[in-house]
């Protein structure tokens, strides 16, 4: 595909740096998936654990879980961040492999911690010993490369504007903090409010974290585009809704409090807003040609999970669900439905003429209906479970029949990924796309 | 073109490889063996034939490309095949050991004259167009074919006889002229590696694979576990022939380190898989992956992506190759397999250090910055932990503590819940619910999100600690049908005597309570009009005969340890059940007891089952009342009921 001069505006093409963040993100979401995909085969098949000896299905889930959460849906942003802070390009261009070979590594070293069996008990914030450790050295060294960055590029970019600089420098704090709060929220002793009928989180603290997915989405653009000319209203509407939701939030409180309050349940419907108001935000910008697909594939599964999110979450849906199938369902259309489209949307943006890797028609349309399709097989077991827990505790026919369903769209989602990965270690071996730092000077 | 040219498709190509594959692996390397087993050739002898063979192939493999004798590769490959097919024919006649050992060297030297010639010249047979290609799909249809089921399984003079007709044909192909379209070549250029290293890589490859094969033959339990069975055989053979067409893939598109890197890892891990019997099955995915991987290199490197300047060198180098790699790597991997028995991790590692270090050392000086960032960073967190280690105070945690801990290592928390869900079903089934205040005191607490299990919240009050350790031992066996893996391994060490301890643990106060809820369980109306005893004695075979009969397997393998002997129930006694009164009573108290247990005893209760289920169990046991339907009237006896052909 060629790039139109107008494009090439809106994404200058692959930065060597985004495509090796896209790569290392790939390669733990195939590894991650290969892992789905052997944790699906035990399940049909429960005699082959024996085959794992220690190393068993209860680790294996952990290592499942924490890779695609740290692995593929981190690792994109570190590109996402390669490009706002400019270490992509100038002399610390050479820094960005580095600093993916240390996050990396440290999911390496994760890995290995929960199959040895270093496990912190608490579901997606598995760090423990060493890993603990390491693993936010890792994103200490992230942001040392963009602090540095920063610093190059106020000292040398004249043409940055001071509301761009002050941005940065705030995001510069905020990500400084992550890392310690991982940590923090790592330990033992810390765990959020608890929703006394159910043992899950509160609608309260729903909101919190869907808000902050929300203020993510909405400063993601400034990152990857520009804004077009004459859509300031709908941008300015959105940061108030959030302002004000945020207030909403607060005013909430973080106690342990049942979903059969109204006031929970109400509140985190006023995220519906967010179905119109994401699409129109993100019409405001400027995009390039690659991502129409992936932007409109991310909308509307940011729209399903938005809706769904607050109808499981209604009073008696939730008390159903709880515990089920259907829930599983849920958090994989959060993760690889909403998560992955927006992940790959990026990427698409980042990489311009290079988002070709994301494209391909088989690979596209393979991991949304292999994923919607899940989701599916999985609210279809999970209604069932909820009338009768035998149905999953001990195996039937109609549970094994939707067992080896999902497994053959678990092995959809696996070929889809090896598509991209393999299309992406090529991309990764063609000379530069963009021209260096030195020729842009010139 | 000159008349009675054609150009060639390549199908010549792909069949030549994929005859000469089969020859070699059914005949050469199997068929043969066992031949001369039946004809009582074995121990010094058996080794002095077999260096014949190696011999032959020697010689021939350095000497083919100096042959002026026929100086056409047509004709070389037709007398190559004949010396093979002959070789094959002659092995079915009563041998002596002289005898033997002639056609073993003739065994040696038409494949050293088949093979050197093949590969010197294979785009005389495959063409420009898909030369990869097609060496990767002849290698994968000849292991395919030695690995169809009836094929592997017929006799040694089935298998020579086949393998020599399959060289006549292979004489045949020859005889269809053929002409080269140099303008199609399409094999992207290769990253340059020196000759000697490639041999060394081959033969330790080769030694592997000898070693591993010679070693799957002759152990029992290694044999049963990889090449037994017509579904494995199948298994093994597609497993081999998507792995030859990935090798092609591989080669075109990431060059021969990385598939012989890829193949010594998948066939380094099925080497020291095979240390243990028990992960043969594993092993038996990984070696077939690893041996397709190079053996379509083993062509495809002299033949195709070799440095060779000339045709002479090509068939020199194709010559030290099979030489050195082929034969003598061979004959090594034999000798280790037969004098060890098993391929010692530490020669998998030599084997490793040869294939992966160069390449590694490669791709690492490429990375300096990358590496002393990486190695920087694992240091700092080293040392960081160490100092925390160190200022942390950490008293010694009581055996419940330690049993949280193993929970917590083995992931636990990702099938069972410890969350009873106050007015609800979860009450009566798993209950009594946990006030919040104690939860909260837990660190973390273990909610869980997800039961592939039931919930543990009070597992304390409803299991006794055999039973939780007969589980883990057995799941499936003590609980029907449980997809639950088994942690016997857990009993090795204190791990699982502290995890029983933590379970047992889990208990609030409210469990007397909760007993007088149970008591005045009944099942549903709908389910008591549903039941019937056949699927009750369905269930009980599933849920109850493993401790309630008298062969049942728990109950042999724990009798000592029971706080008392689980009755078989074919029998009775049937201690917790009224001696008397109405039959439709008794019969609701054992609803009970299949529901919720005996607290106390060993007896576990079957909480999830639904109501149908327990009052079908309830109905069917044949106690000294019989079977009785829902009134409490005997209806039949239990060999009336038990349906034709499913007796237990």
């Amino acid at each position: 595909m060629s790039q139109s001069p107008r494009d090439s505006n809106i994404s200058p093409g692959s930065s060597p740096q985004v495509v090796a963040a896209a790569s290392h993100a790939l390669f733990w979401l195939v590894f991650a998936n290969s892992v789905g995909v052997m944790i699906a085969i035990l399940l049909l098949f429960p005699a082959l654990n024996r085959l794992l000896g220690e190393w068993t299905y209860g680790r294996w889930i952990i290592v499942h879980m924490n890779l695609e959460l740290y692995g593929w849906t981190s690792l994109p942003m570190a590109g996402f961040l390669f490009k706002v802070y400019g270490a992509d390009r100038g002399p610390l261009a050479q820094w960005c492999r580095p600093v993916l070979w240390v996050w990396s590594a440290s999911l390496g070293v994760g890995a290995y911690s929960w199959l040895s069996g270093h496990s912190s008990g608490k579901l997606f914030l598995d760090w423990s010993g060493y890993a603990r450790i390491f693993f936010p050295l890792a994103m200490i060294a992230l942001w040392l490369l963009l602090a540095a960055s920063f610093v190059y590029e106020w000292k040398n970019a004249a043409n940055s504007t001071l509301a761009a600089r002050g941005a940065k420098l705030l995001g510069l704090v905020l990500l400084l903090i992550v890392p310690i709060v991982m940590y923090i929220a790592s330990s033992p002793g810390f765990y959020p409010a608890i929703n006394p009928d159910t043992g899950g989180p509160t609608g309260a603290s729903q909101l919190e974290s869907s808000l902050i997915i929300v203020a993510i989405l909405l400063m993601l653009p400034f990152g990857l585009t520009r804004r077009k000319a004459g859509h300031s209203r709908i941008i300015a509407i959105a940061w108030a809704i959030m302002a004000a939701e945020f207030l909403l939030c607060f005013a909430l409180g973080r106690a342990d409090i049942s979903h059969h309050r109204p006031a929970q349940y109400l509140s985190l419907g006023s995220l519906l807003i967010w179905v119109p108001l994401t699409a129109a935000y993100y019409a405001a910008f400027e995009w390039h040609a690659n991502t129409r697909r992936w932007r409109i594939a991310f909308l509307c599964w940011w729209s399903a999970l938005v809706l769904t999110g607050w109808v499981l979450f209604l009073p008696g849906i939730l008390d159903h669900f709880k515990f089920t199938d259907g829930l599983v369902g849920h958090s994989l259309l959060a993760m690889a439905g909403f998560t992955s489209s927006l992940l790959i949307f990026v990427l698409v943006q980042l990489l311009g003429e290079g988002g070709w890797i994301f494209n391909r028609t088989r690979s596209f349309y393979g991991w949304n209906i292999a994923v919607l399709a899940y989701v599916v097989l999985m609210s279809a077991a999970g209604w069932r479970e909820g009338f009768d827990p035998t149905f999953t505790i001990v195996p039937g026919m109609a549970r094994n029949a939707i067992y080896i369903l999902r497994l053959v769209v678990g092995l959809v989602m696996l070929a889809s990924s090896l598509d991209w990965l393999i299309d992406a270690t090529t991309l990764l071996r063609e000379p530069a796309l963009v021209p260096t730092a030195q020729e842009v000077t010139a | 073109m000159l008349r009675g040219e054609r150009r060639t498709s390549g199908w010549q190509g792909a069949s030549l490889v994929a005859i000469t594959y089969v020859y070699f692996l059914i005949f050469a390397q199997f068929a043969f063996l066992k031949r001369l087993a039946s004809l009582g050739v074995a121990g010094a002898h058996l080794t002095s034939v077999m260096a014949a063979m190696a011999v032959g192939g020697i010689l021939l493999s350095l000497l083919a490309p100096r042959l002026s004798l026929w100086p056409s590769p047509n004709l070389r490959l037709r007398v190559g095949l004949s010396a093979s097919c002959a070789a094959a024919f002659l092995s079915l006649l009563p041998l002596g050991l002289v005898a033997s050992m002639a056609v073993s060297f003739l065994i040696g030297a038409g494949l050293g004259l088949l093979t050197v010639t093949l590969v010197t010249h294979l785009r005389q047979w495959t063409g420009n167009r898909f030369p990869l290609l097609l060496v990767g799909l002849g290698t994968g249809v000849g292991y395919l074919v030695c690995n169809l089921p009836p094929f592997f399984t017929a006799s040694a003079e089935v298998q020579a006889a086949t393998a020599g007709v399959l060289c006549l044909a292979g004489i045949l192909v020859t005889l269809r002229p053929t002409r080269i379209t140099p303008e199609d070549a399409e094999i992207p250029p290769q990253p340059a590696v020196s000759f000697l290293r490639v041999l060394a890589c081959f033969t330790a490859l080769v030694w592997l694979d000898s070693a591993a094969f010679f070693i799957i033959q002759n152990t029992p339990e290694l044999k049963a576990g990889t090449w037994e069975g017509s579904a494995h055989l199948w298994a093994n053979g597609l497993i081999h022939l998507a792995a030859a067409l990935a090798s092609a893939w591989f080669l075109r598109r990431r060059g021969l380190s990385f598939v012989l890197s890829v193949a010594f890892l998948a066939l380094g891990f099925a080497c020291l898989l095979l240390l243990d019997p028990g992960r043969a099955l594993l092993a038996s995915v990984f070696y077939p992956i690893g041996v397709s991987l190079y053996s379509v290199a083993l062509i495809a490197y002299p033949a195709l992506l070799g440095a060779a300047t000339s045709t002479a060198e090509r068939g020199r180098q194709a010559g030290w190759l099979y030489a050195i790699a082929g034969w003598s790597g061979s004959a090594l991997g034999i000798g280790m397999g037969q004098n060890l028995g098993y391929v010692p991790p530490l020669f998998v590692l030599a084997a490793g250090a040869v294939i992966l270090l160069p390449p590694l050392l490669k791709f690492l000086l490429q990375r300096k910055r990358e590496l002393a960032l990486t190695v920087a960073m694992l240091l700092a967190a080293f040392y960081l932990d160490r100092i925390l280690l160190a200022v942390r105070i950490s008293p010694p945690l009581s055996q419940v503590e330690r049993g949280r801990r193993v929970y917590i290592s083995e992931g636990c928390i990702n099938c069972h819940s410890q969350f009873v869900r106050p007015n609800s079903p979860d009450v009566l089934m798993w209950g009594p619910a946990e006030p919040l205040q104690e939860l909260r005191q837990e660190q973390p607490p273990l909610i869980g999100n997800r039961r592939q299990g039931p919930d543990l919240a009070e597992v304390g009050n409803r299991r006794s600690p055999l039973w939780l350790r007969a589980h883990f031992c057995d799941p499936s066996e003590v609980s029907g049908a449980s997809i639950m893996p088994s942690y016997a391994f857990l009993f090795r060490d204190r791990r699982g005597d502290d995890l029983v301890a933590y379970l047992l643990s889990l208990k609030t106060a409210g469990a007397e309570q909760h007993q007088t809820a149970e008591r005045l369980w009944y099942p549903s109306s709908s389910a008591v009009a549903q039941a019937n005893a056949n699927d009750g004695e369905r269930l009980f075979r599933r849920h109850c005969a493993t401790c309630h009969s008298a062969g049942g397997r728990t109950r042999l393998i724990w009798q000592t340890n029971f706080k008392r002997l689980p009755p078989d129930l074919a029998v009775g006694p049937f201690f917790y059940l009224p001696p008397s009164g109405p039959a439709a009573e008794r019969i609701h108290r054992l609803a009970q007891i299949a529901r919720f247990g005996v607290p106390g005893t060993d007896m576990p209760g079957h909480e999830y089952l639904s109501d149908n289920d327990i009052a079908s169990i309830s109905l069917w046991p044949p106690s000294p009342y019989g079977c009785r339907n829902r009134s409490g009237n005997r209806v039949k006896t239990h060999k009336y009921t038990t349906p034709k052909g499913d007796k237990p």
